[in-house]
Formats: C-alpha cells, structure tokens, sequence
C-alpha cells in the first residue's frame, strides 16, 4: 500500500489531515502493521533525513513526532495482540542523582518516531530500577543520560549492576549527555555512544543490526 | 577664563525601557504566585511556608510577591571580591564590569598540539595561572573538568584546591553538594586565615543551578543555604535558555529565569538576611537544529543587556553575565566574532560578573587561546566605553597652533603634546596585528590564534604566581590527602 497522503503529512506535521488518512486507511481494513511502517515511519524516516541535512528544525520535527504518536494511539486499538512488531524495546532514563531531562527526552521521541517502542524511567533513576526494567520488558537496549559530570559513574555502575544480575549480555548499553564521550563510553563497558537525538536512533539500529 | 569641564559622557547600551523592565518584572512575580517552584528541599519548604507561601502537590509552592520584594530588600547592593590576600580586587558595585573565565569544560585544546582533548587538572592550574597573568581577566574559574582525579566525589574541591595554587585573584568555583562544598569553604579558610576573615573578605563566589524549568533540587538549594550561612557570595542562575528550558520568546524566557532566581533570593534572605546574593538567570537560546545551548548567539547578550536595565530600574542588585565565548570548535574568525560581540554588548550595557571568557563549542571545550585573544578584546571594550574625555587638553588647540607655527618641519608626532597623551589617547594594540605586510610576513605570516597562542606560552612561562605561605599549602595538601 502507498500512504503518501498520510505520510506527506506527517512530514508537515498536519495533525488533522494525518489523523483523517490513519482513520481512513483503518476503517478501509487495511493492515496496521502496514499502516504503521508505510505510513508512519516511512514519514519519519523522511523527517530524520530532512533535520540531519538542516532542512528542517527541532521544533517541526517534533511536531512531526507528535503526529506520528496521535495517528499510532488510533492504530492502537486495531493492533492484534503481538500482531505489531515494533524496532526493539528500549529503556530509558537520566542516571541517578541527575535530574536534567531535555536531552533524554529527545533521544526517546527520535526512538520512538524511528519505530522503537521506549519506556522512559524519567530522572534520578537508580541502577537497580534499569535492572528491574530491563528484566520486566525484555528490553533489548537501554538508553542512559547525564548532564552532569558528578552523576557519569551512575553510568558504570548501572552497567556493573546488569552484570552483577546477569543480564547485561542480553541488553546493549547505550549513553549520552553533554560531558559524556565515545573514550567514556568505551571505559566503562557501554555498547553505543550517542552525542545527539539523531545519531541516537542510528546507533540504536546498527547495535540491533536493523538496516 | 574657566578651564573647561565637561563631563566625560561613557557609552551606554539600554535596550528594554521602564515599561518592558516592569512588565517583565510583573509576569515574574506572576510565575511565583499563580504557578509555583517545585521545591525538593525540606527546610527551604518549610521556610518558605513559614514565610507566607502556599505548599501543594507535595513540594511545589506558591509565593507572594512581597517575599520577592522583601528579599530584594534585605540582599546587599554590592558585593565585594578580594584577591587571597585580603585586598580589594572585584567591587561589584556602580556599574563596574568584570571579567574571567568559565567551568567544567569536557575538552580543552592542547597549547602544544592544538588538540582537542580531555581536560586534566593540570589544565585547571594552567588557566588559572594565565588568568592571573591578564590584566583584564579579573577572577578564575575552573575551565576544565579534570579526567585524572583520584576521587571523583570531590572533583569540585581538587579544582579549587588546584586554583588556589594557581593564581591569587578571585575564584569563582562550582559544587555539587554539602559535603563538597563544606571542604571548598574548609580551604577557603585556610587561605583566608579563619572564617571570621573570610566573611569579612570573600575571595570566592559559588556558581549554582536551578533547573529550569522551575526546578530547586535538594542538594543546590542545601549549597544556597550554606552560602548564605557562611556569608559566601554565591549565585543561582537556571536553565532558562530560549526554546529548551523556557519559553522560547525572550521575554517569556527572562521572566521565567527571574522567577526562578528571585526564589532563590528568597530562600537566600531567609536563611540569612543580608547575606551576598548575585542576580541574574542565564537566558539563553537552544539552538533548532543541534539542541546546543548556544555560546555565541546574539540573543543570550541581549537578555543581559536587558537584565541590567532592569537591575537598574528595579532590582539593584550586582548581576551575572557571559561574554568572550563562541559556538566555534576552533579559535577561527568565527570565534572571535562571537568573543568579542558578547564582551563590547556586555561593558556597554554594564553587566556585573561576566564569566565563560575563552569557551569554544558551546562550552565543552576551553582554549587558553581563546582567553589571552578575549584579554585583549576587553581592552578594545574598555577603551570604547571610556568615551571621549573633553577639556582644555584634550581638544589640544595650543598643540595644533604649536605644530602651525613650527612651519614646514612641525608636525605632530613630535610635540610634546602627542608625547605625553598618546598612551591614554589611543588604544594600542598587543595581538591585534597593525604591522605592514613586510614585516607581518617576515615574522611568519602568523594569525592572531597563533600569535595568541605564542602569548599564552610566554605568560605561562613567565609569569610568576605570587605563592601561598608554606603552611598554607601543606595543609590544604593534609585536607586533600584525606579525601
């Protein structure tokens, strides 16, 4: 199926017209797992395209997002149970003693918008809480963020306790935050470094071998 | 006949009138009363409520206007900054403007190499030393966040412990928490020679963060407290930049921003009235395409501008600036474009306590370069906002009629008048390069971040630190040994 219409939509970030062509297409029987990649991520694969060149700024990028978001909540109730497979599960969160969240928000509407399903822990969050989450969902990634230089040892000692609990070879380890770099990243264990939103959602896919 | 006397009419920028200044002022006032702050420290809760404000959903509060305007009341209207020896060096008072250095930059780039690498706490100590070597770089703050601590709970103590040997001017430093900061305030003491001296003459002010938006986590209101207990200079500035922790209309933004620092004012009086408060949020923009909070934009110098018009229409109080930094990763024309739009707006327009001189990348990476060049511009700045001093001597008639009337050999380079004015008449340059091609060319056709650079070796070579007594450094080596 072509959903030009739909996705040229969501590319402008017309909310109206995008959720008109989702309910049309829904209510026409089409396949929501169709819908969905076709769609909306196709569109959103144009919108990543579109800001990395400088064509297009944060603003209407996320408003791009949030399109994407409001047509999935109509798809929502059409999806058969484990009939819609998203990208991979990734849990996210500001490490503990850090409560700075701008960045890590980013990064959770680009997984998202890129097909991800993310599950955002928030701020503050202890390493034993990524544990717990990661266990519970299956997650294949998580996403950990600093700001502050003070809160970068939450990083390794969140990995230390994935290790401690057995599961760290079952989830890679993605981080990010303004003091945090690739040498960092290679240090203390981590699989991915991500400087921004856009290469967030690159170096989630090449660590799932997506694309 | 009188001697002519006009007075000397300095250049001054105003870019907000009374009006704008107010209606800021009042949506401020708005933010604290009809929206709150979420407040993540107990005690300051509770004194808040004490005070008159409305506690909901569990720690956001609400507070009236008159605790804003009691607490702009009660805070000092200047602050005073020695040098470690107890001499007046950085008197934050009647529009004076003050320059210096930046924190916690990740990288810095390499003197030797030009590399951009991790800072280390050598570098800490280097941009200390160099800035105590400027004569227009007035107070040091870390620049680096060093890699190569041996306990990196006590990163901030180290830093300073690291520009207490480096240099003697002012320190502006940064904490995370009570624990670091009660050993910061330990050596500032040593230094000092007792509490009690160090009260009476600060060489340090804390540099804290609010989060915005409307943010107070525990541990920065429990540094705020301990400052104003201490009687230890400090400031609160947030987030607030344009579009990511604010509003991003300007307006919007610096309103929020001042809400947020006149909460913390709040708490600051009410720990301890009277105690030094420095004014001022960050306003400001997150750049649309990269989510950088920019260092070189326009907008950020235009809030200040606008801060000091209203600090002197409302709130008196000596305030907080940047200048002398850039979005740029390297020390190219762009750099020195932004450096210097930044320090002219910001002595035009008189702010206070302008930091973040010689940062590259939108803060992570510092540059020793950056700073001697930003040495420099200051000087253009100050020589541009001292005006154009107008008397007898200065218009200088009796010279012209002097030079006249030597005939065809007079001229005025060689009148006793040029002779004994041109050192204050004219600017002279040190790194900006007038000389003719020839001999630009003959000593290496070098740009100004080269020759910058060859400035920063010689000063870091040269420049002798006036060094701490013995007894000084071996305890402050005690203090740091026991970490």
């Amino acid at each position: 199926m072509s959903y030009e219409t739909l996705s040229d939509a969501v590319v402008k970030g017309d909310i109206n017209t995008a959720k008109e062509e989702t309910q049309k297409a829904v209510e026409a029987g089409d396949n929501v797992q169709d819908i969905l990649d076709s769609g909306l991520i196709a569109a959103m694969d144009i919108v990543g395209d579109q800001f990395s060149q400088g064509l297009m700024f944060l603003p209407q990028m996320l408003h791009s997002a949030k399109t994407m978001q409001e047509c999935v909540e109509l798809l929502k109730p059409h999806f058969q149970e484990g009939g819609v497979t998203t990208k991979g599960k990734v849990v996210l969160g500001t490490v503990k003693g850090d409560l700075h969240d701008i960045g890590k928000n980013l990064v959770g509407m680009m997984l998202e918008g890129a097909g991800f399903s993310v599950i955002d822990l928030q701020v503050d969050v202890a390493p034993e809480a990524f544990v717990a989450k990661v266990k519970e969902e299956k997650a294949e990634i998580v996403g950990m963020s600093a700001l502050l230089s003070t809160t970068m040892p939450a990083m390794s000692q969140t990995i230390k306790a994935l290790v401690d609990s057995g599961i760290r070879d079952q989830v890679k380890v993605m981080i990010g935050g303004a003091p945090v770099t690739a040498k960092y990243a290679e240090e203390v264990g981590a699989d991915a470094y991500a400087p921004d939103a856009g290469s967030a959602v690159i170096e989630a896919k090449k660590l799932l071998g997506i694309d | 006949m009188q001697p002519l006397q006009v007075p000397t009419f300095e250049p001054r920028l105003k870019v907000v009138n009374r009006e704008q200044a107010l209606a800021i002022h009042t949506a401020a006032l708005e933010i604290l009363e009809k929206v709150g702050v979420k407040m993540e420290h107990a005690g300051a809760l509770e004194m808040l409520a004490d005070a008159g404000g409305h506690v909901f959903d569990g720690n956001w509060v609400r507070l009236p206007a008159n605790l804003a305007e009691e607490a702009l009341r009660t805070a000092p209207r200047q602050i005073i900054l020695y040098d470690h020896n107890g001499q007046k060096a950085v008197p934050l008072e009647d529009h004076k403007v003050f320059y210096g250095t930046g924190s916690d930059t990740t990288f810095t780039l390499d003197l030797e190499t030009g590399q951009r690498r991790s800072c280390v706490l050598n570098d800490v100590g280097r941009f200390a030393r160099l800035v105590d070597g400027l004569e227009n770089i007035s107070f040091a703050m870390s620049m680096g966040n060093p890699q190569d601590i041996p306990n990196v709970n006590y990163i901030y103590v180290y830093s300073f412990a690291e520009m207490i040997k480096n240099t003697n001017k002012p320190i502006v430093f940064i904490a995370d928490r009570r624990e670091d900061i009660e050993k910061i305030h330990d050596v500032a003491c040593l230094v000092a020679g007792g509490e009690e001296t160090l009260r009476q003459k600060p060489f340090l002010l804390n540099y804290s963060e609010a989060i915005s938006p409307l943010r107070f986590p525990e541990n920065v209101v429990d540094k705020l407290i301990f400052c104003a207990q201490k009687g230890i200079p400090i400031c609160l500035p947030s987030g607030s930049n344009a579009g990511g922790g604010a509003p991003v209309t300007l307006a919007g933004a610096m309103a929020m921003g001042i809400a947020e620092n006149l909460v913390g004012l709040i708490v600051h009086q009410l720990a301890a009235e009277g105690a030094p408060f420095l004014f001022g949020p960050n306003v400001s923009t997150l750049d649309m395409k990269s989510a950088v909070v920019s260092y070189g934009c326009p907008e950020w110098s235009l809030t200040q501008a606008a801060l000091a018009d209203m600090r002197d229409e409302i709130y008196g109080l000596p305030i907080w600036a940047f200048a002398g930094a850039s979005d740029s990763k390297v020390v190219d024309a762009q750099a020195g474009a932004e450096a210097m739009f930044s320090i002219i707006t910001a002595m035009l327009s008189r702010c206070n306590l302008v930091h973040d001189v010689g940062y590259l990348e939108y803060g992570s990476t510092s540059s020793l370069e950056m700073v001697t060049m930003a040495n420099e511009m200051v000087a253009m700045a100050r020589h541009f906002t001292a005006g154009i001093p107008v008397n007898k001597q200065t218009l200088a008639v009796e010279a012209l009629e002097r030079v006249k009337n030597a005939g065809p050999g007079g001229m005025f380079l060689t009148d006793d008048h040029t002779f004994d004015h041109f050192k204050e008449a004219l600017f002279l340059p040190n790194l900006l390069d007038r000389s003719r091609y020839d001999s630009w060319e003959a000593a290496g056709s070098q740009d100004l971040y080269k020759r910058s650079n060859q400035e920063a070796r010689r000063i870091l070579s040269e420049h002798q630190v006036t060094p701490k007594n013995s007894n000084v450094l071996r305890d402050l080596d005690t203090l740091l040994e026991s970490l």
